[in-house]
């Protein structure tokens, strides 16, 4: 599923990351990078998603969430 | 004293790197850009044991990639070898993730030592960093750190010294076998030769090649012959990027950091102050207050300054008075008060509000306000190319144009800051509000309040409008890209540094602008002024071109005061109660930009003698005008560029004469 699906206060595991070479270059060196675990913490409507992995709160925006596909984590 | 080293501050943003930077030099640095560029260049300077020591702030940016110039700018300034050692910063507070920038130097042939920073937060949060054993892994001198920790600079001091001495090289072996795993490294990495670019290894270039880094593409091809250039590229085909590159840099970074690494809780708490501006609901209302708030807080470290403003002021009249009681030219008399005591009140003034403005900018920056103001107008902002922060230049600009110039420094990408500028220009500022309002309730009574609304949605299409004009050169469309930030935790202010990088900007402000305003007034002054004490080159334009101006609704008499407000707002109504009481243009400016005009019978004035859709078309050219002369300094001194300047002040100057055009036109159907 794509990351944006995930609801607030779920956990997921990275497993694609797809997108232009800039876009794969940014989301790299902030951390998100397949097998890494993220916690979402926001995900409203109209504002950047909020997700919390590597001891770093990160704000992204939306569109660029879509070429991100995680597999939740059942807790 | 002799010469050391030259040292480069590398780090991602959040790393603390500009707090290192202001509280090693102080007072000693300088603002301007690098050669070519429009990045802004820092650098500074501080002595220890009888050495002086050169200091440059790198460009912040999460890696070293090819996204932006400033990354592009820094590894080459690195490779370029004009830095002796660098030094990494790393949040230890988040130390897997902040050590990337460290996996990506890896392999650039300039020693370097590892600066782990934020060690205070790190021991209260229970993580437990072993410097000892990560400097053995890696083979370059490792220090915690903490900025607020006195003792810190003494041992930062030492290991610099010691990199220096041992010429320390991080120990690549180990990331090397990592890279080896990804398809295509190896056979890339045995065709690149060693020193093909200069400053980098063959382990790097091939990092980068697998990156799609078009930067370090394109110098192979240009050094490599071309045989051994296309097997390069036949081996990067159907590789796997920057995820592959990306994964082997943190499975070394968690090796170099062994247990300490394991990830333990990933469960977040937000903190109270996070709940309000992250809301759906308040997160905008609680910002715009914050902004108002720090607005109105700067005003009270502006205070001092601005009395000195106002004190020069006051030695206007004996100085002018002394000077022709000895019998010195009116012509020079003049010239001392009306331009340079005038001036050096001006600049004063902007100093307060550039101190004051730095001060809380800087300081809601560094406790970590700033990035939730990103993150809450990041959608809004984004529609007009700019980022989130660069609501507050245009809040602050309700207040003072000058202030939201000056406050627009915190946007860190060079064009996005000058479209801010650009956009804050079209802000009515606190003079405008002033002007505005009294006289559209002369000539419109109660419709006053239309009026204002009028302007207010002017102001939002002329925005819209202007990030349209300019927002294609400035943001180009690969660069407006969406939000991927870190929303940092909140750190403590450190008063000393912050105040050491604020005067540091007060004071090269006033360097930078006392010549622009002085050269500014300078040319209004000897356009207003005639030796008869009548006339003078503007008058006598004015009076000329008043069939062309009156096209616009402005009578020569609004068309000067509209000029005399392109100097300062606070003027404009002075001048036009001058004029039409029969006083001469070159006294009534100079005494409307004092603040000594007599409007007593303004009211009765205007009403005998200028019509209501000119009054209309008055009150929209002045608003929308070029705010100010300090304006003007302050966009000079925050663009560093005389061009972009220029460019401002005309499409400003042109675009109020057309909105003037427009309300005259209307007002002349309506009355």
């Amino acid at each position: 599923m794509s990351l944006s699906e995930v609801k607030e206060n779920r956990e997921a595991l990275v497993s694609e990351v797809k997108g232009d070479t800039r876009f794969m270059s940014r989301i790299t060196s902030i951390g998100l990078t397949p097998g890494c675990r993220i916690r979402v913490v926001k995900n409203d409507k109209n504002r950047p998603m909020l997700v919390y992995s590597r001891d770093t709160m990160i704000a992204l925006n939306r569109k660029e969430c879509k070429g991100i596909t995680v597999e939740e984590v059942t807790a | 004293m002799s010469t050391g080293a030259t040292i480069a501050l590398l780090g991602q943003p959040n790393s603390g790197k500009s707090t290192l930077f202001n509280a090693l030099t102080g007072l000693r640095q300088h603002v301007g850009n690098w050669p070519g560029k429009t990045v802004e260049k820092k650098e500074g300077s501080f002595s220890y044991g009888g050495k002086e020591y050169r200091v440059a702030d790198l460009p912040g940016s999460y890696s070293l990639s090819a996204n932006s110039d400033e990354e592009v700018i820094t590894r080459d300034f690195i490779a370029s070898g004009e830095a002796d050692v660098v030094c990494i910063l790393a949040d230890s507070s988040q130390l897997q993730r902040s050590l990337f920038m460290l996996a990506d130097y890896a392999g650039i042939n300039v020693p370097c030592f590892l600066l782990l920073n934020m060690a205070d937060v790190a021991e209260d949060q229970g993580k437990k960093i072993d410097a000892k054993a990560i400097e053995e892994k890696l083979g370059i001198p490792v220090v915690p750190f903490s900025a607020t920790d006195i003792k810190s600079y003494d041992s930062f001091y030492k290991t610099l010294e010691k990199a220096l001495s041992k010429n320390s090289k991080i120990n690549v072996s180990d990331l090397a076998t990592q890279y080896e795993s990804i398809k295509g490294y190896q056979d890339i990495c045995e065709l690149i030769p060693e020193n093909a670019i200069e400053g980098y290894s063959p382990m790097w270039l091939a990092v980068k090649v697998l990156e799609k880094d078009e930067v370090v593409i394109a110098k192979l091809k240009n050094t490599l012959d071309a045989y051994t250039f296309s097997r390069i590229e036949e081996a990067a085909v159907n590789t796997s990027g920057a995820v592959a590159t990306g994964g082997c840099k943190f499975r070394w970074i968690d090796e170099l950091l062994g247990e300490t690494a394991s990830a333990k809780d990933n469960t977040v708490k937000l903190s109270g102050l996070d709940r309000i501006y992250i809301n759906k609901f308040w997160g905008k209302a609680a910002v715009i207050l914050t902004v108002l708030l720090g607005l109105i807080a700067s005003f009270i470290p502006a205070l001092p300054l601005m009395g000195v403003g106002e004190a020069v002021l006051a030695l206007k009249a004996p100085v002018m008075n002394g000077l022709s009681s000895i019998g010195c030219p009116e012509f020079i008399i003049l010239i001392i008060g009306d331009v340079i005591i005038q001036s050096f009140s001006y600049i004063f003034k902007m100093l307060g509000f550039v101190f004051g403005v730095t001060l809380v900018f800087g300081l809601l920056e560094e406790v970590g306000v700033m990035a939730r103001i990103s993150y809450v107008f990041d959608n809004t902002m984004g529609k007009l190319g700019l980022q989130g922060k660069s609501v507050m230049p245009f809040l602050v600009s309700f207040g003072c144009t000058m202030g939201g110039a000056a406050g627009a420094r915190v946007i860190d990408n060079w064009g996005q800051k000058v479209l801010t500028i650009a956009l804050a220009w079209a802000v009515p500022c606190g003079a405008a509000w002033a002007t505005i309002p009294m006289l559209a309730a002369i000539f419109f009574g109660p419709g006053a309040v239309g009026v204002i609304v009028a302007i207010l949605l002017t102001m939002l299409v002329h925005m819209w409008i202007t990030a349209k004009v300019f927002g294609g050169q400035l943001v180009k469309k690969e660069d407006r890209y969406g939000m991927i930030m870190e929303l940092p935790p909140y750190h403590k202010p450190k008063w000393g540094a912050l105040f050491r990088y604020v005067l540091g900007r007060t004071k090269e402000t006033f360097v930078r602008v006392t010549k622009v305003i002085l050269l500014v007034c300078g040319i209004f002054w000897l356009l207003s002024y005639s030796p008869s004490g009548n006339g003078g080159i503007l008058y006598s334009i004015g009076v000329a071109i008043e069939p062309v101006t009156k096209f616009f609704g402005l009578p020569w008499q609004l068309f000067l005061s509209y000029i005399a407000s392109a100097v300062g707002k606070e003027g404009a109504v002075g001048v036009i109660s001058a004029l039409y009481s029969g006083g001469s243009y070159g006294t009534a400016f100079t005494q409307a930009m004092s603040g000594g005009a007599d409007t007593s019978n303004l009211s009765s004035l205007l009403l005998a003698n200028v019509t209501k859709p000119e009054a209309l078309a008055f009150i929209f050219a002045m608003t929308f005008n070029m705010p100010c002369v300090v304006a003007l300094a302050a966009t000079f001194q925050e663009t560093h560029s005389a061009k972009w300047t220029a460019r401002i002040v005309i499409y400003y100057t042109v675009v109020s004469l057309i909105l003037a055009f427009i309300a005259y036109h209307i007002g002349m159907l309506i009355w």
